[in-house]
Order: structure tokens, then C-alpha cells, then sequence
């Protein structure tokens, strides 16, 4: 019911949004594929172990890995089938994790969890650990830890803003599923304890405003269209002013946010008894023949949804999983869908850039449009040179990796790369105590 | 599509058109105008001489990473423009009188000491149309301080321009051996057109300047804010100089190479701050400079400032950095 403007954050950028190829293209479910090849690190934090065997049959939600540890989630079955290998896989994104392969068999039987009797905390918070559920925006966080905050927490935030260009699926899901949303919001809000409910979107999803402007008990925010307005921490300090110090998590200001599929996924899981099983999807860009939105099951083959989405069109020069902003680009179509996929983009060379980088001519681009207000050059000098202890002083470990520095670079430079790569050797270096 | 190979890289997959290339010929065209405007008033002999520097620099360019071992074919794929900014300016900066050898050297001097030796575009530690005019001007003194051309279109906003060709130097000169208060009889238009004036190329004409600043402003390659300050700050310090006398400002905004120096040259991307307060002081001190030393030494002083600003930009940027979104008051704490 409350509606009101977003605070003004001067820094980002503006990326063309191309998001009208599948504003407009209504959630499809796709049939379940011949195969499926589920992943077991669909997560951040410990892989989950197999608990099938080959040969098993299986059902549709039955348990086949299990989460092992506290920051790790559960894997459940997408079909009903047999298990014909559990094998290490390199897929496209260049890393290679274990896969349970399961053949469908054209059954129909289902598992689903008991009917939850009491609405408690910790029945809730319990639930949506067993049904596997992580932050579906790509973090891929367990989702039941971060409703367990060691410091009391009064405001819930969900992410609407989805800033990354192309990707409409959460925009489709707010508009076509509002009330799974909101049953989910409530559920996570009770969980935590919270009353104060925000909701971030940005202005250029007026029907998805207008969607969630009847729940009395939700403050929508408007967020101006910048990117990247889906950032955790500019997110947070749009809705509510709160600035996240660096280093800190967004629990340290009080609050949580949660993502949009993630929502409705905890709707599932607690109204309908259902384990995450399925994911929506963007598919998109120039080069795929019919641009849609997905909904599929986990680990259906990359190849498959090519298939269904009328094949893809001669000259596709990349091929990401995710956004263009911060998605991961393929190597091969050998990828099958998980929890944290948000999108398939099959990019054109018109559309992406190939251009090599050339010297670095000081413009200052980088520094300007950095919403975390770094400076993103001298990191990246410092990291060509091996000088991580420098790149650390300019402050690296608080690179969100958003690419508004790379974006905007007239000479092409790899920026976020570079930045990446000096991460890396600064964890490594605290790692081994230097 | 199956059989195509897919192109691998870091993110961002989606990237800004602008490249350091079109961002240099921007920078080309906006120049353009007072070119055109320097050959008109001054004749075919300034478009000789905007064209062999622009030729020398190219040609000094390609030369230097040929003999580097730098095959033909893959310097004409990189080439970005610059040189030809390089050249463009420097010619801009000579009288129509210099002989052909001081654009041509200059140039060569521009690109091979200053731009190439310090490992090319972005690499320069000071500006190299600057530095090149700095130097033909100390090798050639008496030939580019004298003997002016006179432009072909007269004085239209009245008054008497006290320039002799043959030994007086640019109206700057006049204006400021002039005692404090007493003004030449110039009008301000005529300075704004560089009708009647004497001086550099492409430096009297500031209509035409500024249409290519405003050009480049609109296309995001400069921030107009800080020229303008830049002139801003030196107009105001004249006045002061002056006993505040208001009547300075104008023209000691519109005389010698401070609209040409302020938005082109002072706002090279290589030679500034890189950060919002970084710049600001960058400005307000080149400014200050401009016209303090102005009044000092009674000649123009607008390359040597920059170049000077130029010098004390990595200072700058050592001490003026950005602080993180969310930095801590206190001693700032990283990581786990």
C-alpha cells in the first residue's frame, strides 16, 4: 500500500536493458527433458553427497544428494527415472563437479513432504532447509541460514530490481505469480520475526509496481532504473539508507534480502510441500530464434532448451549463463540448468564485444561510475604486477564485480578480470597467514 | 551453431561502443571548427601548416613502432587517433609565419619523446602538443615570437588593436604591458571572433572553440564543469590582480591560448586526476597559475601551466583517492 521513491544513489551506470525481447513472453513450462544431469553444488558452500546409486529408480522430489554441513543444501530429483551414472563432469562454465545423470521413464509419481502443522520459526526456517532452497538471484546462499541472523534483524528486503539487462523472468514472476510471492514474504518475514516488509523495483517495471501496491503490509520502493540497483548493498541503502560498511553484511545494518524466485520457491516448499525441483528462466538475445521465459527442470541439458526455444541462430558468438553484466560465459554448450541459474543468453558479435584491450588512457571512467566508489585502474595495474598487498589497500576485497568499470572502458580493459585475479591472491595470501 | 566456437571471456559480456579510437576522432572533429576558422583568417599557409603536423605525427608514429619491429599492417589496426589530436593541436598553437620545419619537428618531438619513449597512448606522463609546442618555441624563439600574420578579416567592434606584425607579440602581450587599469582599446567581440587579431592558428577564433567544446561535452568525452572553472578561477584571480577591476575579466579570459589550452589540452585524459575532487583542484590550481604568472612575466603562460599541472597530477592523484562505499571512519577494516 505504501508506495514511495527510492533514495538517489549517484553512482553506476546506464546499460541499453533490451529487456522487450521477453518482457512480454508469458512463464512456458517446459517438458520434462529425456535426461537430466543435476549438479551437486548447485549451492555456495559444501557439495552435496550422492545418496542414490545407479541403477536406483527414482521419483520426482526424492532426496538424491544430501546437504553435508551447515552451509550446504539438499538436491532432490527434477523426474522420475533411473539413475544411469554419477560422474564428474567439465561443463561449460570450465568446472567440473560431480552429476547425478537420471533417464526419464515418463512416470508421474511424485514425493511430496508431510502437511507443516504448526506455522513456528523454526518449523519454517527447518522446512525450507530440507527442500533445498538457496538464494535462486545466483549467490546460491542457503536460504535457511540466512533466516537464522545472530543479531535481531527489522526489516525484510526483497529484490525486485533485477538491473541486469535481458533477464525478465523475475519481472514475469511478479506480475503472473504476486500472490506465491507474497505468501513466500510472509512466511520468510515470520520466520525472522520481522513486521517491516520492503520491496525494491525498479521504475521500469510499472505493472510489477502496480502488482504489489495492494498488499497493505508491503512499503514498495521505487527504484530509479540504474545499474546495478540489484547490488546487496545499494539495494539496501536505496530502500532503507542504510549503508553496509565495508567488509560487513547486510545483517550488520539489520536486514536481509531475499530474492524474488527465492520467495515463491519457499511458498512451494511450505504451502505445497514441494522440494525445489524447478527454476524459471530467461531465454534471450539476438541469437536464439524465439526469445522466452522458462520454466524447467533442474538439470535440463542447455542443448534441450536451445531445442525448445526454436534453435539458435547462425552467428551466436557467446553464450552466457546469467546476465551480460555478471554472467559467466560458456565454453561449450555442454551446461545444465541449476538452482541459481537466472538465464540462457545466446549474444551475437554485434551484441557483446569482442574488441581486444588497448592502454589504459587514465580517463577516470572506471573511478567515476564505481558504485562502490573504487578505483578500479590502479587495482587492476596493481594486480598485473603482482603488488596484491596494493591492490588490497585500494580496497579489492570490495569489488562487487558488477562490471560497471569494464562497461564503460574505452580501451576495452579487463578489468573485473584483473580485479577478480587480485581477489583471489588476496584470500589466498590471509589463507596462508601473510 | 553447434560446430561454431563460442567466444570466452570475462564478464561484462555487454560493452560501452566507445573506444579510445572514437573517442579521438570526437575529439578531431571538435576541432575542426577553429581549424577551419584559423584558415580563414590566416590562409592556406595555416592549413600547410595544421597538415604537416598532423602528417608528422602520424608518420612519426608509425616510424617509431616500425623500428620497434611492429608489423605495418597490425600499427594501421591499432591506430587510434591520437596522433592526429597530437598534431592538430600542435599546429593549432603555431603562428601562420612559423617556417615548415617547426610543425614538422614539433610533432616529431610530440609523439617520439613524449608519447612513444614513455610506451605510447596513455603512457605520457605530460601532454605531448603541449610539451612539443614548448619545445619548437624554446628552439625557435625569434621566429615564432614575431612577424605575425595579420588575419584577413579586420577588427569589427571598433577600437584600435595595438599590434605591430613585425615585433609585437599576441594581444596578450599588449593587454598585460599595459599598466594595471588601462586597457587596450580591443573590444571583447573581436576577441571572442579573433577578428583582427593577431596569434596562433587556432587559437583566436574561441566561437569556434567553444562550439567544439560543447561538442565534446554533449558526446561525455569531457566534463565542460572543469574547463570552465578553469577559466572561471583564472579570469577572477586577473580581476583581483587587477585591483578588482571587473573590466579584466573578459579579456583575460579571451586572450591567448586559455579557451584552446583550458578545453582541450588541460583536459587530456592522460594528464588529470582521476577522481571528481582530484580534477576540481587540478583546475582551480592551473587557474591560479595561469593568471598569477600571467602578471608576473607578462607573456603567455598557458602551456607552461599545464605543463606544470601536468607534473603535479600523480602527486594528486597519491593523495586524493576515492573512499569506498560503506568505507569506516576509523581505521579502515578489510575482509575476515
Amino acid at each position: 500500500m505504501s508506495l514511495r521513491k527510492g533514495k538517489n544513489y549517484p553512482y553506476g551506470i546506464h546499460v541499453p536493458d533490451k529487456k522487450a525481447l521477453t518482457a512480454n513472453a508469458v512463464i512456458e513450462k517446459m517438458p520434462a527433458p529425456k535426461k537430466v544431469y543435476l549438479s551437486m553444488s548447485q549451492h555456495i558452500g559444501a557439495p552435496a553427497i550422492p545418496v542414490v546409486n545407479v541403477g536406483d529408480k527414482v521419483n520426482k522430489r526424492q532426496l538424491i544428494g544430501e546437504a553435508s554441513g551447515a552451509i550446504s543444501a539438499n538436491v532432490y530429483s527434477s523426474i522420475c527415472g533411473t539413475v544411469t551414472a554419477i560422474e564428474d563432469i567439465v561443463t561449460g562454465n570450465g568446472q567440473k563437479m560431480k552429476y547425478v545423470v537420471i533417464e526419464n521413464d515418463g512416470r508421474t509419481d511424485e514425493i511430496f513432504f508431510d502437511q507443516i502443522k504448526d506455522f513456528e520459526p523454526d518449523t519454517i526456517i527447518e522446512r525450507i532447509r530440507l527442500a533445498g532452497i538457496v538464494g535462486l538471484g545466483g549467490a546460491g546462499f542457503p536460504t535457511a541460514v540466512k533466516l537464522k541472523p545472530a543479531t535481531k534483524l527489522n526489516a525484510l528486503i526483497i529484490n525486485g530490481a533485477e538491473c541486469e539487462p535481458y533477464l525478465t523472468c523475475d519481472y514475469r514472476l511478479m506480475i503472473e505469480n504476486t500472490e506465491d510471492i507474497y505468501r513466500g514474504i510472509k512466511y520468510a518475514a515470520r520466520a525472522l520475526g520481522i513486521n517491516r516488509i520492503i520491496i525494491g523495483i525498479e521504475a521500469n517495471k510499472p505493472n510489477a509496481i502496480k502488482a504489489f501496491e495492494k498488499y497493505p503490509d508491503l512499503e514498495v520502493v521505487v527504484l530509479k532504473k540504474q545499474y546495478p540497483m540489484g547490488s546487496e548493498k545499494h539495494l539496501i541503502y536505496c530502500t532503507t539508507g542504510r549503508k553496509v560498511p565495508c567488509g560487513k553484511m547486510p545483517f550488520d545494518v539489520g536486514v536481509c534480502v531475499q530474492n524474488i524466485k527465492t520467495m515463491i520457491a519457499v511458498k512451494h516448499a511450505i504451502e505445497d510441500n514441494k522440494a525445489l525441483s524447478s527454476t524459471v528462466l530467461t531465454v534471450s538475445g539476438e541469437g536464439i530464434n524465439t526469445p522466452k521465459n522458462l520454466r524447467v527442470q533442474l538439470g535440463t541439458p542447455l542443448e534441450d532448451i536451445i531445442a525448445y526455444c526454436g534453435g539458435a541462430k547462425e552467428g551466436v558468438t557467446k553464450v552466457i549463463a546469467g546476465g551480460p553484466m555478471m554472467g559467466k560465459g560458456l565454453i561449450s554448450l555442454t551446461s545444465y540448468t541449476r538452482k541459481t541459474d537466472s538465464g540462457f543468453l545466446f549474444l551475437t558479435e554485434g551484441e557483446t564485444s569482442l574488441k581486444s584491450s588497448t592502454n589504459c588512457i587514465n580517463c577516470g571512467m572506471c573511478a567515476k561510475n564505481c558504485p562502490m566508489r573504487l578505483m578500479p585502474m590502479y587495482i587492476e595495474s596493481f594486480a598485473i604486477a603482482g603488488d596484491y598487498l596494493g591492490a588490497e589497500k585500494y580496497g579489492a576485497m570490495n569489488c562487487i564485480e558488477c562490471g560497471s568499470c569494464a562497461y564503460n572502458c574505452p580501451a576495452k580493459r579487463s578489468l573485473v578480470q584483473s580485479i577478480q585475479s587480485a581477489k583471489f591472491h588476496i584470500k589466498e595470501m590471509k589463507k596462508n597467514g601473510k | 551453431m553447434a560446430n561454431s566456437i563460442l567466444a570466452y571471456s570475462s564478464s561484462p559480456h555487454v560493452k560501452n561502443p566507445k573506444t579510445t579510437k572514437s573517442i579521438m576522432i570526437d575529439v578531431c572533429i571538435a576541432l575542426l571548427p577553429a581549424c577551419v576558422m584559423g584558415v580563414v583568417y590566416f590562409g592556406l599557409k595555416a592549413l600547410l601548416i595544421l597538415v604537416l603536423a598532423v602528417l608528422s605525427a602520424v608518420a612519426s608514429e608509425f616510424i617509431y613502432q616500425l623500428i620497434c619491429g611492429k608489423k605495418f599492417n597490425q600499427i594501421t589496426k591499432d591506430f587510434d587517433f591520437s596522433s592526429c589530436v597530437t598534431g592538430l593541436l600542435l599546429g593549432m598553437v603555431l603562428g601562420a609565419q612559423s617556417p615548415w620545419y617547426v610543425p614538422v619537428l614539433g610533432s616529431a618531438f610530440a609523439i617520439i619523446v613524449v608519447k612513444m619513449l614513455f610506451g605510447g597512448t596513455g603512457k605520457n606522463l605530460v601532454n605531448p602538443a603541449i610539451t612539443g609546442r614548448i619545445f619548437v618555441f624554446m628552439s625557435f624563439t625569434a621566429i615564432l615570437t614575431s612577424g605575425w600574420v595579420l588575419p584577413k578579416i579586420g577588427l569589427i567592434g571598433g577600437g584600435n588593436a595595438m599590434v605591430n606584425p613585425e615585433t609585437g607579440a599576441t594581444i596578450l602581450t599588449n593587454t598585460f604591458d599595459a599598466e594595471y587599469g588601462h586597457l587596450l582599446s580591443v573590444s571583447n567581440l573581436d576577441l571572442f571572433l579573433g577578428t583582427g587579431i593577431v596569434g596562433c592558428i587556432g587559437e583566436t577564433c574561441k566561437l569556434a572553440l567553444l562550439v567544439g567544446a560543447i561538442y565534446l561535452a554533449i558526446k561525455g568525452v569531457i566534463n565542460i564543469i572543469y574547463p570552465l572553472i578553469y577559466v572561471a578561477v583564472c579570469g577572477l584571480t586577473s580581476v583581483a590582480l587587477a585591483g578588482f577591476d571587473f573590466s579584466w575579466f573578459l579579456p583575460s579570459i579571451l586572450s591567448g591560448g586559455l579557451i584552446l589550452g583550458a578545453f582541450f589540452m588541460a583536459t587530456d585524459y592522460v594528464t588529470t586526476p582521476n577522481t571528481t575532487l582530484g580534477n576540481v583542484i587540478y583546475f582551480i590550481l592551473l587557474g591560479l597559475l595561469t593568471a598569477g604568472l600571467r602578471f608576473a612575466t607578462k607573456i603567455e603562460v598557458v602551456s607552461f601551466v599545464i605543463l606544470l599541472g601536468n607534473l603535479v597530477v600523480p602527486l594528486i592523484d597519491k593523495f586524493i583517492i576515492n573512499k569506498p562505499f560503506g568505507a569506516l571512519k576509523k581505521a579502515k577494516k578489510k575482509g575476515a
